[in-house]
């Protein structure tokens, strides 16, 4: 008979070598999936190495797929670590990108420098503006922020949707439904081959961290987290912590809407996100909200990705199944999660029939 | 403090690995095509949908594998590719693994493809249904409006309640143009009946087209038909009591055996083996291709109203005789006004930015 | 009482990771003794109990009933061979009535015979003295009445043997003496009775044979009539200590008002009122107990007086500085500070998961200019604290959830003495702490008369009350009782004005 037991605390080392197994264990199944549905494990592992890094281009649009990710990553880190379970970062991320492109279809008249930073407070205000909503219904009455964020997504979606489908139509697609694609000036410049978007999100894995871990109000953002009543109890301004730290996560969300629209799809749609700010919430949780660590996890998640699209053109596997080696590999780290908390121990049956002596 | 240092040398890693990226791609002029090898081509084909569809991207795929047989080149593809920089993405992995020969299957992909085409000037590419064309990018499309008109016939012919709803998915001309072809067949044999339309806004969003079809049969309409990619639409048929559809871009008798009709159908094959081959020849040229030769009627189900068939057969040869198009006049509006007077016809242009519905659709273009 | 053991314990082990909480434990239980379980925090009492009633099952030893060997994998097997446990907290649906609580889970027909049950619990209830309702709802009882809920289940159960742990804990004096009178009875019946307690004098009062348990062994069955608190605290703590609170007499001409509250009134999310019209005065150089039953309005005082509670009406005046309508942050640059130690013991004032650097700087890290939080300081200061109050950790950087309970209060009560408050609040600041961790923190409240600081005591432990504080002011239902001398007044009289009742006695000889 088999129990769950609490662990006791465990190591870093421990954890770590946990951490390793599991994606070892991760590799091992995905492995004896891909040969039941008849591809050679080793060829694919290759492919998605081989996918994702060793080429320039791939390397590239490894990267591409990295950027958002941390940034979106880094928004969410903000949220969490107050214990704000912002499930929203999609709906902010579109928000982020609605408004920049707002000013990115109508006033390419602004010179380049300038259109491209009121793009970048706009998108900042108004991401923070939708994760704000959450926050304040929070603060003035309590309602589950997961659920107002997890909806307010929906909501942001089908509004981009309407602007696509509607009043933002490009009149010169005949009738394709689709926004039109932004003028020069208001497309992000590169370095390296790559939007300057890596060089933001280096600059707030930076400042993310020095926020978190040496401002006051990434202290009290922390003790807010941990525990409210300590909280006041220290005189902190709960409500306004909260409100600010929302807002924050918001507006680096937003950021990351509006780079991915100027910097990758140089226009808006309704698919503008593919997801990521959904995924952007595992790669936080899986990196322990910590700033330095997002970055890897994110990379990791975008080699996924970036690798999963090309094992579909090498090796003709389709697309649903590097969705399905992806999954098996969150699911063997959330495990591994699991047991850095609990363990399994087997109990010994024996049976009760000894007399006393 | 080990932390700072580990953010550091994390920038200075990112830093260090996009500069020994570079960046330029590198570019060959586009001197004149000298042929490639059978060999050393590699055909890459970006999918909307997944295969396995049973509809447009199926249509492509059986293409492509018909290719494939036929001339044995070697073929890539990527399924449940987005109308975005997604495409974008797809087609460049793709010529990342060595495709120069590049097939893109929806109109959203226009630009995107038009995008690479001009930094891959030594690269072929070809455009399902859209309209841009490049020196090393052709675009080309069936007259499927065709094959509309006869399964109009079909419609026509066997509705009793004379109301044939259409499930469809954008109003692009594309769209417009098959739905008018429809009604115009529809009326052809039963002037009585009219065509109404219900717009989903998407391609492929089952939920959304089955909802769509719903309401139509609750409206009375006893023949479906749709412009959609998901069998949706022929599935809500197939449930309700005395109602036939009419596919769409694929064969699909068996996903709706006690409806199913007929459909309008692509067969891309040929298409796709002669324009690799004139790569291989050399002699491959951009193009805009509108033919008759990529598109069929589906074989006729045994559902259908007797007489359809020869109906539909003399349809065909005044088609075949090259004398006469679904589009000739006189052709009114939904306003009953003249548009197409009697002797004259649309030209191709006008066929391909229509916006206006012929009389007998029920609905607006959006 | 006869003389062989009904259930025997011996060799149990028990292990919780590395933590070992059960090592080689012996225990005997006869037929008809109440035997009482002795041993401070952790010393593995509710382990062994845990084991004994099916909760967990021990890595090794083995457990006798009548001779033979038995085991149980879970409380339900434990509750068929007749033993029962009542848990410290209870475990009971708010919105049921006694009756369905106590036959919730049973296997039973479709029709619940109800007559017949009320009937049965009858029997039950007048064979042991028990009083009860079936039909009230138990979110209308008091924590008594519940009580006797919990182990009226067990006897309606078949339970022949009751567990109960820290049974007393919830009770006021009067309420202990009845309760203890029932127990006498069930023993009287025949049931065997395990009570867990660390308080002595109860066990010298109502147990037959005491087990004493200590760092997970058990040093000694004796019983009860051939030993004396002391020795019962040798054993326990494994050294001799002195068992008296040091009280120091502040001077008269010392003591001047420092706190003074007039009429006030709290009211609670739905309007009754919290604490209602109440006015005392805080002096320096005293202690002043606060007495009451949980939740007579005790916490939502403490939080009142440094701003965190919304008063709604009368004054709160530090000195003659208003303190109704400051921000907490300005209350606690006045120098009036708060601890309060909840149940679960970081709730409040600590965050667990935080070093003790980042504790300690919690209300000062404000005061550094600029946005960054000044560890370095916090860091002198966190040494200095631990250096103070002789806290045992690694370090600073030490996770505060990892301290023992004494070394987390430690660092709480050290926080606030360290700002040199005027006034310093303090609930229940030896909550769950040994004997000797506790009389450390009765020292540390001492040390702070002396300076002349104003201290507000709120405390669990009447005995304790007694003997620390200067005046004891006895709350009830939100009001006070009464302001009394502590030299002056009998825990039972306290434990009657907690309930509300009143008693002749003297006045606090100022007030």
């Amino acid at each position: 008979m088999l129990k769950i037991v609490k662990r006791a605390e465990i190591t870093p080392m421990q954890s770590m070598m946990q951490r390793c197994v599991a994606v070892i264990a991760a590799l091992a199944a995905a492995a004896v999936f891909m040969l039941i549905m008849g591809y050679n494990p080793l060829t694919v592992f290759w492919n998605l190495i081989e996918g994702s890094l060793l080429s320039e281009y791939r390397f590239q649009q490894t990267i591409n797929k990295t950027i958002p990710l941390v940034v979106i990553s880094l928004g969410i880190a903000i949220a969490f670590k107050m214990k704000f379970w912002n499930i929203g970062a999609e709906g902010q991320f579109f928000m982020g990108a609605f408004a920049a492109s707002y000013f990115a279809l109508n006033f390419t008249f602004l010179p380049k420098p300038l259109l491209i930073l009121v793009m970048f407070l706009a998108a900042m205000i108004a991401g923070a503006f939708w994760c704000f909503i959450p926050g304040f219904l929070k603060a003035k009455w309590g309602t589950n922020e997961t659920l107002v964020t997890l909806m307010l997504n929906y909501v942001a979606t089908k509004w981009i949707m309407f602007l696509q489908y509607g009043p933002w139509k490009d009149p010169n697609a005949s009738g394709f439904p689709r926004i039109p694609v932004f003028d020069d000036a208001a497309v992000l410049p590169e370095v390296f081959g790559v939007h300057i978007g890596w060089i933001i999100a280096i600059i707030l894995v930076v400042a993310v961290y020095f926020l978190l871990n040496k401002t006051k109000l990434g202290f009290e953002i922390t003790v807010v987290g941990e525990n409210i009543a300590t909280a006041r109890y220290a005189g902190m301004n709960v409500k306004k912590v909260l409100l600010i730290s929302v807002c924050l996560s918001g507006a680096i969300c937003g950021l990351a809407g509006m780079m991915q629209a100027t910097g990758i799809e140089h226009s808006l749609t309704y698919q503008l996100s593919g997801g990521i700010g959904f995924t952007a919430i595992i790669t936080c949780w899986l990196a322990r909200l910590k700033p330095v660590n997002i970055v890897f996890v994110s990379f990791f998640f975008a080699m996924l990705i970036q690798g999963g699209a090309y094992l579909q053109g090498s090796l003709q596997i389709p697309s649903a199944v590097s969705g399905i080696l992806q999954g098996i590999i969150l699911f063997f780290v959330l495990a591994s999660e699991f047991f850095s908390q609990y363990r399994f121990v087997q109990i010994k049956k024996h049976t009760p029939s000894k007399e006393v002596a | 403090m080990k932390k700072k240092l580990l953010v550091l040398a994390l920038a200075a890693l990112m830093i260090f690995a996009f500069a020994s990226c570079g960046n330029d791609e590198s570019t060959s002029d586009n001197s004149e095509s000298q042929g490639i090898a059978k060999e050393d081509i590699k055909v890459g084909f970006v999918y909307i949908g997944a295969i396995g569809d049973e509809g447009w991207t199926d249509s492509h795929n059986d293409g492509r594998l018909y290719l494939e047989e036929e001339l044995g080149v070697e073929t890539a593809y990527m399924e449940n590719v987005t109308e975005d920089s997604g495409c974008e993405d797809a087609i460049r992995n793709l010529i990342d693994q060595g495709c120069n020969v590049i097939f893109t299957t929806s109109f959203g992909f226009g630009e995107w493809t038009q995008k690479v085409a001009l930094d891959h000037p030594d690269l072929y590419f070809m455009h399902a249904s859209g309209n841009i064309q490049e020196e090393n990018m052709s675009n080309y499309f069936g007259r499927i409006y065709q094959a509309r008109y006869l399964s109009g016939i079909a419609a026509g012919m066997k509705t009793e309640t004379n109301k044939i709803g259409y499930v469809a998915a954008m109003g692009i001309p594309e769209v417009v143009r098959g739905i008018n072809a429809f009604t115009l067949g529809v009326r052809s044999v039963n002037p009585e009946a009219t065509v109404e339309v219900v717009w989903t806004g998407a391609w492929g969003d089952a939920a959304v087209e089955k909802a769509a079809a719903q309401e139509l049969i609750n409206k009375d309409c006893d023949v479906l038909t749709k412009h959609q990619d998901t069998a949706a639409v022929l599935l809500a048929a197939e449930e309700a009591e005395g109602v036939s559809c009419i596919g769409y871009h694929y064969p699909t008798a068996d996903v709706a055996p006690n409806s199913y009709l007929t459909a309008p159908v692509w067969d891309w094959g040929p298409y796709y083996v002669e324009q690799v081959q004139k790569i291989i020849d050399g002699t491959w040229e951009s193009e805009s291709y509108w033919g008759s030769e990529v598109v069929k009627l589906d074989t006729l189900s045994d559902l259908c109203a007797e007489g359809t068939e020869d109906a539909i057969k003399e349809a065909q040869e005044r088609l075949d005789s090259g004398e006469w198009d679904v589009f000739y006049g006189e052709i009114k509006d939904q306003d009953g006004n003249v548009r197409v007077e009697a002797g004259q016809s649309l030209t191709d242009e006008e066929m391909l930015s229509l916006d206006w519905f012929v009389e007998g659709v029920i609905g607006t273009i959006n | 009482m006869s003389e062989r053991a009904y259930i025997e314990l011996k060799g149990i082990c028990k292990s919780f990771g590395s933590v070992q909480a059960n090592k080689n434990v012996d225990f005997s239980l006869k037929k008809g003794e109440i035997h009482a379980l002795l041993g401070e925090n952790g010393s593995g009492k509710s382990t062994l109990v845990n084991m004994l009633s099916g909760i967990y099952v021990p890595d090794s030893g083995f457990i006798f009933m009548n001779g033979k060997e038995i085991r149980f994998d879970s409380p339900n097997d434990a509750l068929r061979a007749g033993i029962g446990m009542v848990h410290q907290h209870f475990k009971l649906v708010n919105v049921m009535t006694a009756k369905d609580n106590i036959v919730l889970g049973q296997k039973q027909g479709f029709f619940l015979k109800r007559k017949q049950l009320t009937e049965e619990l009858n029997a039950i209830a007048d064979r042991y003295g028990l009083s009860l309702n079936p039909d009230k709802y138990i979110d209308e009882m008091s924590v008594s009445e519940q009580q006797t809920v919990e182990i009226m289940k067990m006897l309606y159960r078949g339970a022949d043997v009751l567990i109960l742990d820290e049974p007393t804990a919830v009770l006021t004096p009067q309420e202990i003496e009845k309760f203890f009178t029932i127990l006498r009875n069930m023993r009287d019946q025949g049931c065997s009775i395990v009570i867990i307690t660390h308080k002595m004098n109860e066990v010298l009062e109502i147990s037959d044979r005491v087990t004493i348990l200590r760092k997970g062994e058990s040093v000694a069955t004796v019983n009860t009539a051939d030993t004396n608190a002391k020795a019962l605290t040798e054993m326990m703590v494994g050294y001799s200590m002195d068992l008296s609170i040091k009280r120091t007499e502040t001077p008269m001409e010392l003591k001047k008002p420092l706190l003074s509250v007039e009429h006030l009134v709290i009211q609670g999310d739905n309007g009754a009122k919290i604490i209602d019209d109440m006015s005392f005065r805080l002096f320096s150089g005293e202690v002043l107990g606060v007495a009451g039953i949980a939740a007579s309005g005790q916490k939502e005082l403490c939080e009142a007086i440094v701003g965190l509670y919304h008063v709604t009406g009368g004054s709160v005046k530090l000195k003659d500085e208003e303190l109704v309508g400051m921000s907490p942050v300005e209350i606690i640059r006045k120098g009036v500070s708060m601890s309060f130690v909840p149940e679960d013991r970081l709730g409040m004032g600590l965050v667990g998961s935080l070093d003790i650097v980042d504790n300690i700087l919690l209300k000062t890290y404000r005061n550094h200019k600029g946005i960054t939080v000044d560890r370095k300081s916090g860091e002198v200061a966190a040494k200095a604290i631990v250096e103070k109050f002789d806290i045992s950790t690694p370090s600073v950087h030490h996770q505060v959830k990892k301290l023992s309970g004494g070394n987390i209060q430690k660092v709480l009560l050290g926080r606030e003495i360290d700002s040199s408050p005027q006034v310093l609040i303090t609930a229940y600041p030896a909550r769950g702490l040994d004997i000797g961790a506790a009389y450390n923190i009765y020292n540390v409240i001492n040390e702070q008369r002396e300076k002349g600081v104003g201290v507000l005591y709120i405390g669990e432990d009447l005995d304790v009350i007694l003997e620390l504080c200067d005046r004891i002011m006895v709350m009830s239902h939100g009001r006070i009782m009464k302001i009394v001398d502590a030299q002056s007044v009998t825990k039972e009289d306290l434990g009657l004005m907690m309930l509300g009742g009143t008693v002749d006695g003297k006045e606090a000889h100022y007030a």
